[in-house]
């Protein structure tokens, strides 16, 4: 138990609000970039928007590392948990692939890597709830 | 580690959720707790003890 456990109740509600608000905010970034390239109007906003999903990746981590010092110990515990299992998972996957691409399959740019990440943490969070509900 | 939290926790009439509220711990902690799945840390320990009025000894017991 810490002095960060003090909005432990609350921190899962906002944590959700300020991930979705960020996650949006990429997929923005992200998605609109082309367009966003395509149509600037000078160098240096083709470079802002070349390098925009910079922000919410970093902000996302933001995000995340506050609400591990809001939740409770246990809470804690399972979380790095979680992250460590789904990071053994994402890397395996990973570099997996890259082997795979000698086999023929066409590479992925590197800014794949976040993505796969996030999704075998997503998954691994899922599966655990699963596992514990039972 | 078993503990006596549960019947404690009923002698005094109170929900899991009463318990988290009162520990400022998720319900989840609470419950795994009780269920032997988490043994809690020394400063959550002392202080389940000291909201029954008990020590550490009476409350957890090793397996």
């Amino acid at each position: 138990m810490s002095a960060a456990t003090t909005s432990v109740k609350s921190a899962g509600r906002n944590y959700l609000i300020e991930f979705s608000l960020v996650l949006g905010l990429y997929a923005a970034t992200a998605g609109g970039r082309p367009w966003l390239i395509a149509h600037a109007h000078n160098p240096s906003l083709a470079l802002a928007a070349t390098l925009a999903p910079i922000v919410p990746i970093w902000l996302m981590l933001a995000v995340v590392w506050r609400y591990y010092r809001h939740i409770d110990e246990y809470a804690q515990k399972r979380f790095l948990e979680t992250l460590a299992i789904s990071f053994g998972i994402g890397s395996c996957a990973l570099v997996t692939y890259a082997f795979l691409t000698d086999a023929g399959l066409p590479p992925l740019a590197l800014s794949w890597a976040w993505p796969t990440l996030a999704a075998a943490w997503l998954i691994t969070t899922f599966v655990r709830r699963i596992a514990d509900s039972r | 580690m078993k503990n006596t939290l549960p019947a404690l926790r009923a002698s005094r009439g109170m929900t899991q959720g009463d318990l988290a509220d009162a520990l400022n711990v998720s319900r989840q902690t609470v419950n795994a707790i009780e269920t032997g799945r988490y043994d809690p840390s020394l400063p959550l320990a002392f202080a389940i003890a000291r909201l029954f009025s008990s020590t550490i000894e009476d409350i957890f017991k090793p397996d």
